[in-house]
């Protein structure tokens, strides 16, 4: 748990004038340059993120979205824009996009390091690709951005004091309840049925000192936008993309539900009425390809490349969980 | 008499004329006159014998009897007896080195997590305009004597999450807030409802970033309950009336009887959906919670359903915190009047249900459904679970506001303690099937307790 510095951020205006934000500031241009390169050359189509619709991604981990008045209706800021993705997937094949959203999580968020209120996801969705496709993908973007920056922006790393590993791949890949194991034998039980709480994910990220995937989860720990494997049930087809050296979280994916009728089941879990989705639920009504896709955090990938401790340094304006700051 | 004054109160807030008809049925049917009593003098209300006239009735024992057979068991047909040779009154005589009194039962307990001053709860109330009103009286009493309070569905949506958005009626902040802020050293806690309306507006998610309550959350004070049901109408949605500004503003989370914007008329009928569930979906549904909210409490509020036993072991399974079961008699708010006198199991059906399921559970039980007094209370706990309190605090706290309602548990711990003493117990969780016996032989053996013939 680290506290964040509360007068550095209400002060923004000071602290972005540190010569370490524009060492930091340019490693992320530099990674985002990597990531841009790699998926236009790999036939990703770069489109304009939604900022907000009538529905958005349903609470994560206990966050709640952002609400604006539109023209007398309820629109809501994008948490993630999961629903989107299929949109386009299903329209245009292979899609990406650099995505902000808001997420109002919890206070206790604040001292995670990992958390920010306002962030930019690399959003990719590949349409007719099962999650181990995805995966592949993942791996590979991340491997290139990760190598690239390490060998481009080698001096400003050097003044930030920090040195890369090389990324190799294929990724080593666990299953969920094999990381549930692998917890409990360090003495640090968790629940099985839940994702892994922040704390016990940063250990397992020292655990195992490479990028490494967590794999099937078990149905209750994510949205119901992940699938379920009709061969297992209770277990999901989705992924978290884990950094080594206790950065925990990456990027997290799936293959994701498509059909409408198990739509409309896994949105009771959420207790929603799933009216709420009107356009998505027409649009899986009338049928969308099936697609999987995963999304990176930019401040996240920031944080790992530069060796910082906390997201909030890996941005400017960062919103931090209950502070007041531009 | 202070029954008629408060008859006067309740009308005020109704402009239908058939609700004068609706209320004399209310007073006729219900014990609210020994409720007032209770919420004015407390615990003399208890010992008739004080007054001449409360001495005629305890002779006459008028209250007593039912008016008309009715077509189900209730409490009533149950006894607490108690036995001379009591070992365990031994026992608290070694420990207290002297004779002991009823005084010297033990009431505080653990429901669901929370730690609370009396093996009661107070239900979840939600939006309805007669509790809403009252509802910061009830908070902050409760939280003086420190025992847990829900928050029930739609306050949020109709009356607004921080903000009143009609003056005279409290918000949800407000409700919470009274109690957490007003909560006796190291007791209590707040279990708070989430309709398929409220989860709208994410009320859940909106309550676990909130940083007035964030802190409450940290000290476990918070829990969530998944509303599955209610008394007196499982297997239907919230039912209320509300006025043509309310149902325009709400016009896009619920569903009227008529459009408000194309209709004029006064009042409106608001339905909510009771939701779709599946064991997977429920299952699911738990988990989630656990996921998304690890520090809060997940307690479940469960209706009269006849597949009470599957549910309670899937909810055990899935490490709930306490499954609370409303009786048909209970959470009778603005039911449709076919589905009170025929939808669900009778308490009575529920707690045999209850002492069955214990055997191989340990989750808390919680059981409400025309539960008024200590013997009503000690009879649920004899069954295994917690005694759930509405409709008491709703006529105790209209007859004599927050202070009205201290008093009515004041009255309710003495009672209890009295009966429990009686059977020679001191200790709450010693009561048990053997403490009571049920006048009618079928009945006794339906719920494996003793007949008091036998």
């Amino acid at each position: 748990m680290i506290k964040p510095p509360v007068e550095e951020l209400e002060k923004y205006y000071k602290t972005i004038r540190a010569p370490k934000m524009r060492l930091i500031l340019s490693v992320q241009a530099e990674a985002s340059r990597a990531v841009r390169g790699w998926l236009d050359s790999n036939g990703f189509l770069e489109l304009l993120p939604p900022i907000i619709g009538p529905v958005t991604d349903p609470g994560i981990r206990g966050a709640k979205q952002a609400t604006i008045d539109y023209y007398g209706k309820e629109y809501k800021v994008m948490s993630s824009a999961i629903l989107y993705k299929q949109m386009l997937a299903t329209a245009l094949d292979k899609i990406y996009f650099f995505s902000p959203n808001i997420r109002l999580e919890p206070i206790e968020s604040a001292q995670t390091g990992r958390h920010l209120v306002e962030f930019v996801q690399i959003d990719i969705e590949e349409a007719d690709v099962d999650y181990k496709a995805a995966m592949a993908t993942a791996e590979q973007l991340l491997s290139h951005t990760v190598n690239h920056v390490a060998e481009k922006m080698k001096k400003e790393l050097d003044q930030l004091g920090r040195t890369l590993p090389r990324f190799r791949t294929p990724f080593r890949k666990i299953t969920h309840a094999e990381a549930v194991e692998i917890l409990k034998s360090y003495g640090e039980p968790v629940n099985p049925h839940a994702e892994i709480p922040w704390p016990q994910e940063e250990k397992l990220s020292k655990i195992i000192d490479e990028p490494f995937f967590i794999i099937d989860y078990p149905r209750g720990a994510r949205g119901f936008y992940d699938k379920e494997d009709p061969a297992r049930p209770g277990i999901l087809k989705d992924f978290d993309l884990m950094y080594p050296e206790g950065y925990g979280e990456a990027a997290s994916g799936a293959e994701r539900e498509y059909e409408y009728s198990k739509v409309l089941a896994r949105l009771r879990e959420s207790g929603e009425n799933p009216a709420k989705y009107g356009w998505y639920l027409d649009m899986l009504r009338e049928g969308i390809r099936p697609t999987s896709g995963f999304g990176i955090g930019v401040e996240r990938l920031t944080r790992y490349l530069c060796g910082l401790k906390a997201v909030w340094e890996a941005r400017p304006y960062p919103k931090v969980a209950g502070v007041y700051s531009p | 008499m202070k029954t008629s004054s408060i008859i006067s109160l309740l009308l005020r807030l109704f402009r239908k004329p058939s609700a004068l008809q609706s209320f004399r049925k209310f007073v006729q049917q219900y014990p609210v006159e020994e409720l007032v009593s209770k919420a004015t003098k407390g615990r003399q209300a208890i010992f008739p014998l004080s007054e001449l006239d409360e001495f005629g009735k305890a002779i006459l024992g008028a209250p007593i009897y039912l008016e008309a057979p009715l077509r189900y068991d209730t409490l009533e047909k149950i006894l607490i007896v108690p036995p001379l040779y009591t070992p365990l009154r031994l026992k608290k005589m070694e420990d207290l080195m002297r004779e002991p009194l009823f005084t010297d039962v033990e009431t505080t307990c653990t429901i669901g997590g929370f730690s609370s001053s009396l093996p009661v709860a107070v239900a979840s109330m939600g939006s309805t305009p007669v509790y809403n009103k009252i509802s910061l009286a009830v908070s902050k009493a409760s939280a003086k004597i420190g025992i847990p309070i829900g928050i029930g569905e739609n306050v949020a949506t109709v009356w607004g999450y921080s903000k009143r958005v009609k003056p005279s009626q409290p918000c949800f902040k407000e409700r919470i807030m009274a109690y957490l802020d007003n909560l006796r050293d190291g007791f209590g806690g707040v279990f708070i409802q989430q309709s398929v309306e409220d989860a709208y507006d994410e009320l859940w998610n909106r309550v676990y970033s909130d940083p007035d309550i964030t802190p409450y959350i940290y000290e476990g004070k918070v829990a969530f309950e998944v509303k599955l049901g209610q008394g007196a109408k499982p297997g239907l949605g919230g039912e209320t009336f509300v006025e043509r500004e309310t149902a325009l503003r709400l016009s896009e989370k619920y569903s009227f009887d008529a459009d408000p914007k194309t209709t004029n008329k006064q009042m409106y009928e608001r339905h909510s959906a009771p939701g779709t569930y599946t064991p997977e979906i429920l299952r699911s549904m738990i988990r989630l919670l656990h996921n998304n909210y690890p520090r809060a409490k997940i307690w479940i509020k469960f209706g009269p359903y006849r597949d009470l036993a599957d549910v309670a072991a899937l909810c055990d399974e899935e490490k709930v915190d306490a499954f609370w079961v409303d009786g048909k008699e209970g959470g009778t708010g603005l039911s449709p009047v076919t589905a009170l006198k025929d939808l669900g199991l009778p308490l009575l059906a529920v707690l045999g249900k209850i002492s069955r399921l214990k055997q191989r559970v340990d989750m808390d039980f919680i059981c409400s459904g025309r539960i008024i007094d200590g013997g009503d209370a000690v009879k649920v706990l004899c069954f295994g679970a917690f005694a759930g309190i509405g409709r008491p605090v709703v006529v105790a706290a209209y007859a004599n506001g927050g202070d009205g309602v201290e008093k009515y548990f004041e009255a309710l711990k003495t009672e209890i303690q009295l009966l429990t003493s009686a059977v020679g117990k001191y200790r709450l969780q010693d009561l048990g099937l053997e403490d009571v016996a049920a006048v009618d032989r079928q009945l006794a053996l339906d719920l494996g307790i003793r007949s008091v013939y036998d």
